[in-house]
């Protein structure tokens, strides 16, 4: 069963713009003076937008078998989610501070 | 034994448990790719232990620093756009690879490379600017000492893999073009370099744009 | 779809010539295996000793030691170990244990060795990875050794490196200068070295499987290389990325795990902004899929070597399956059961200890289901299913504790008493090392061609198998009552009545330890002169026992074999025999899938 190596050099260069634009966008955002936990949000939304876009599409995985796919993400965003865990003691420590600065 | 009267034609052939029936490849994708994708799973844990450290420190500090001007931003930027478009050389490098370009495809493999030479080039000169104003990992003129143990750490890590990407993929074009390697050989540099960028994408935001200086 | 030639298929067309090439860098698979196996032993015999070291200070602490004054003229003036040295031995006792024993023998050294034969594969997927792997591995081991030779010493915070003391540099006290940092650099190597390791056993079980040799055909062991090295691959990362941190901290100033306002020794450090508690849950993210990693590749081989000596196919295959799956995924959720007095999330502690009982559930079930196995079995009582049978036994004992310490309730006042040395010792120092021996008595013979002494062996077990319950058990009524870990003396009438049972413990160990020599002896004996093994002494149906003992280069000469039945068919006697190979074509399944 040949498949393409890569996408077609229509998706690719679509998904190099959005890449660009993407980018712009976040700068744009960044300059927006929103509170912090909602930028971070929103920056890590895009990021992980972008970031879905390279592996797709770069990368490739898109046009690879969903097991593949189904082996490797999971996984790898379960084990990043567990490690959110620890921000539960980081928004303690921010009001735990020390005598001597 | 002839594959007829096999007991197991019947399992390896056909059946949806064939893929997996041993004797191919269930994900097929050559053993590199596999392995290649297996340690980018790992690697970009190891990143996001990093970056989790840092975001853990910075929601936890008070006086974390927001220094960068409108010329860092914009010298960001332009490292972003360069690591986005040599990614977009490396998928050209690919294809070209796939379709017996070979010629071609060093070409784009070089010029993917440059763009990580160039990526390099943008930081150090961005890391010589900070170090003059100030910035060590230990500390800077305007916040916790953390912001430059964090942004140094990221960052360097992150240079680090791009330095090794540069030599790894000039390695895959010198070998390619002399036949040593083949197309396999050269998608799976593709992983690699496309991982890096994909780092960029999230330390980009986290160190420099949650640090722009808005006001 | 194509079976495009893996790196495997295109190097091993020759057998390789020259000293160097067969036995230093080679990149066979079982010249590797032995390779990690015999790290393992060398690291063993160092960490056992450092034990003995340790047990023999806490009863006679003014005992002097020969040789230690040359080792360490600061850190044992006239051989009498001072308390910070007593901290570096045990330091590297658990440093070397954990990694360079528990986490290199079952895995690299048997994974290594018996996995590409028992899927029917030529080599791993990545020869050279392979031996690129155990060479990294072997210089994080250089290095490590190396901290008891150079500076003052090795150093003082213990296997799990906790800042401050571990992040502040030799102000914090011996050890923690030069020390520290040859442990960081051993370790994050060490870290390397299992990511190498770990993509390459995942893709050689994915890919390298021969024809029929579907996942559900595969031994045990096989599934337990495959999990555990999932489990390496997603948590090595993260402590890799905690020994780059700490060694900034140390060396470049940055302050990660150091908050500001720190004094060491009457010296206030100029860090600031960092957590130590941060250190802790990285490390124990890392650490608690660790011990997994440790003992999940015993789960392998003793449920594969109870279904060969009891004769009977294994119980409830899918389900052990099913249940090292569940323990694998569960690993990832409870490391905060390591933290409960740490100063974490009070909301943390109830997170961590519900999954943290879960996973008991998964690790009974397989228990019961090997107890189920040699229920009815027309048992073999080989030196090797004794040790599987001891496995049980001390697995179960060790993991009862686990249940009490899974409580944060419980945990607040066993937290660092002897109650968690007894159970981690259990489970990781006897039941893991019950395992490695398993898998030694079963595979030496594929190994070496020869066979071991069935009655040293049998000597051996006994008196390792009572010693250790002599050492460990008596830990966990020390530690209920309330007696600390870490400490080098006890001078508090509390513990006083309690001397006993450590004198106890330290004639068991230093009995337990000598008993070793009977199987270093037997070992290194028997790879010369011991009696030739045929193909299949233990009439055992994988395909590692199709092939010569020891096998040659390519594992198969040449051949590819076709796999048709399931890896337990014990019991039914046909053709004379009670076993039906994994490669046999005509022979009858045991019973029905």
């Amino acid at each position: 069963m040949e498949h393409s190596e890569t996408a077609g050099l229509k998706i690719v260069f679509s998904v190099w713009f959005g890449l660009l634009g993407l980018t712009v966008l976040e700068v744009i955002l960044a300059y927006r003076q929103l509170p912090l936990e909602t930028m971070l949000t929103v920056l890590m939304v895009l990021s992980i937008l972008k970031a879905a876009l390279i592996i797709a599409y770069f990368m490739h995985l898109r046009y690879e078998q969903a097991s593949l796919f189904v082996t490797l993400i999971p996984a790898l965003v379960f084990v990043l989610i567990m490690m959110t865990a620890i921000f539960a003691d980081s928004s303690r420590l921010a009001h735990m501070r020390p005598l001597i600065q | 034994m002839s594959l007829t009267s096999d007991p197991l034609a019947t399992v390896v052939q056909g059946d949806n448990i064939g893929v997996w029936g041993g004797g191919t490849l269930p994900y097929a994708v050559p053993s590199k790719k596999l392995g290649m994708w297996l340690f980018i799973v790992s690697d970009a844990i190891t990143f996001s232990a990093v970056i989790f450290s840092y975001g853990y420190l910075r929601l936890a500090a008070t006086a974390w620093p927001r220094p960068f001007e409108a010329a860092s931003i914009t010298n960001a930027t332009v490292m972003t756009f360069v690591l986005l478009s040599s990614s977009v050389a490396m998928v050209l490098a690919v294809r070209a690879s796939s379709m017996g370009n070979v010629n071609a495809a060093v070409a784009w493999l070089v010029a993917t490379a440059l763009g990580g030479v160039i990526f390099d080039v943008l930081h150090i000169r961005e890391w010589l600017g900070l170090i003059e104003q100030g910035v060590r990992p230990f500390h800077n003129p305007w916040g916790t000492p953390m912001f430059g143990a964090a942004f140094f750490s990221m960052t360097g890590l992150h240079m680090l893999h791009v330095t090794i990407g540069v030599i790894y993929l000039l390695v895959i074009a010198v070998g390619f073009g002399r036949r040593k390697f083949s197309t396999v050989d050269v998608e799976v540099s593709g992983l690699y370099w496309h991982f890096v960028d994909l780092v960029w994408m999230f330390i980009f935001p986290l160190v420099y744009l949650l640090s722009a200086k808005t006001n | 779809m194509a079976h495009m030639p893996t790196e495997a298929q295109v190097h091993q067309h020759t057998a390789p010539t020259g000293f160097i090439r067969k036995y230093i860098f080679s990149v066979d698979h079982k010249v590797i295996g032995k390779q990690y196996y015999f790290l393992a032993v060398f690291s063993v015999f160092v960490g056992m000793i450092l034990s003995w070291l340790v047990r023999i200070h806490l009863v006679w602490p003014n005992a002097h030691i020969w040789g230690l004054n040359a080792l360490s003229p600061a850190g044992a003036p006239g051989g009498v170990i001072s308390p910070e040295y007593y901290l570096s031995l045990l330091t590297i006792h658990g440093t070397l244990m954990v990694f360079f024993v528990l986490t290199t023998a079952p895995q690299a050294g048997f994974g290594n060795y018996a996995l590409p034969i028992q899927i029917g594969a030529e080599d791993m997927a990545f020869p050279v990875l392979n031996m690129l792997s155990f060479w990294v591995t072997f210089l994080a081991l250089c290095a490590l050794i190396s901290s008891l030779f150079v500076g003052d010493g090795p150093p003082i915070s213990g296997w799990t490196a906790y800042p401050p003391l571990s992040a502040v540099g030799r102000s914090a006290g011996p050890g923690q200068g030069i020390g520290q940092d040859l442990w960081g650099i051993s370790i994050a190597l060490f870290c390397a070295g299992s990511l190498l390791g770990a993509l390459n056993f995942i893709t050689t079980t994915v890919d390298l499987r021969c024809k029929g040799m579907t996942l559900m055909r595969m031994p045990l062991t096989c599934w337990a290389w495959l999990i555990t090295a999932i489990l390496s691959l997603l948590s090595f990362a993260v402590l890799f990325a905690a020994c780059v941190l700490l060694i900034l901290d140390r060396n470049a100033g940055t302050s990660f795990f150091l908050p500001s306002g720190l004094l060491v020794n009457g010296t206030l450090q100029n860090h600031a902004g960092g957590s130590p508690l941060l250190w802790q849950h990285l490390f124990w993210f890392f650490g608690h899929p660790e011990v997994y990693i440790a003992i999940v590749p015993g789960f392998g081989v003793i449920s594969h070597v109870l279904s060969v000596f009891s004769r009977k196919p294994i119980l409830g295959y899918k389900v052990i399956v099913a249940c090292l799956l569940g323990i694998g995924f569960l690993s990832f959720t409870v490391w905060g059961h390591h933290m409960f007095l740490s100063g974490m999330s009070p909301y943390s502690g109830f997170l961590f200890s519900i999954p943290t009982l879960i996973i008991t559930i998964p690790a009974t079930i397989i228990s019961l289901l090997w107890l189920g196995t040699v229920f009815g079995g027309r048992l073999r009582f080989t030196t090797c299913m004794m040790f599987a049978l001891g496995f049980v036994s001390v697995f179960v004992t060790g993991g009862l504790g686990g249940m009490f310490l899974a409580q944060p309730s419980l945990d607040i006042f066993l937290h660092g008493t002897y109650f968690v040395v007894g159970h981690f010792h259990m489970v990781m120092g006897v039941a893991a090392i019950f395992g490695m021996f398993a898998g030694t008595y079963f595979w030496f013979p594929k190994m070496f061609g020869r066979m071991l002494n069935e009655g040293l062996g049998k000597v051996h077990f006994a008196i390792t198998f009572i010693g250790v319950y002599c050492i460990f058990m008596p830990m966990h009524f020390i530690g209920l009552e309330g007696m600390p870990r870490r400490y080098s003396s006890f001078v508090n009438d509390l513990m006083q009545p309690l001397m006993p049972v450590h004198k106890f413990m330290t004639i068991a160990a230093l009995i337990t330890g000598a008993s070793q020599f009977i199987f270093f002896f037997n070992l290194f004996w028997s790879m010369y002169k011991g009696p030739k093994a045929s193909e299949n002494p233990w009439e055992s149906t994988t395909l590692e026992w199709t092939v010569p003992s020891p096998p040659p280069f390519d594992n198969f000469g040449g051949k590819h074999p076709v796999v048709y039945h399931d890896p337990y068919e014990y019991g039914n006697v046909q053709n004379g025999k009670d076993y039906v190979m994994q490669t046999d074509p005509a022979g009858q399944p045991a019973r029905s899938q």
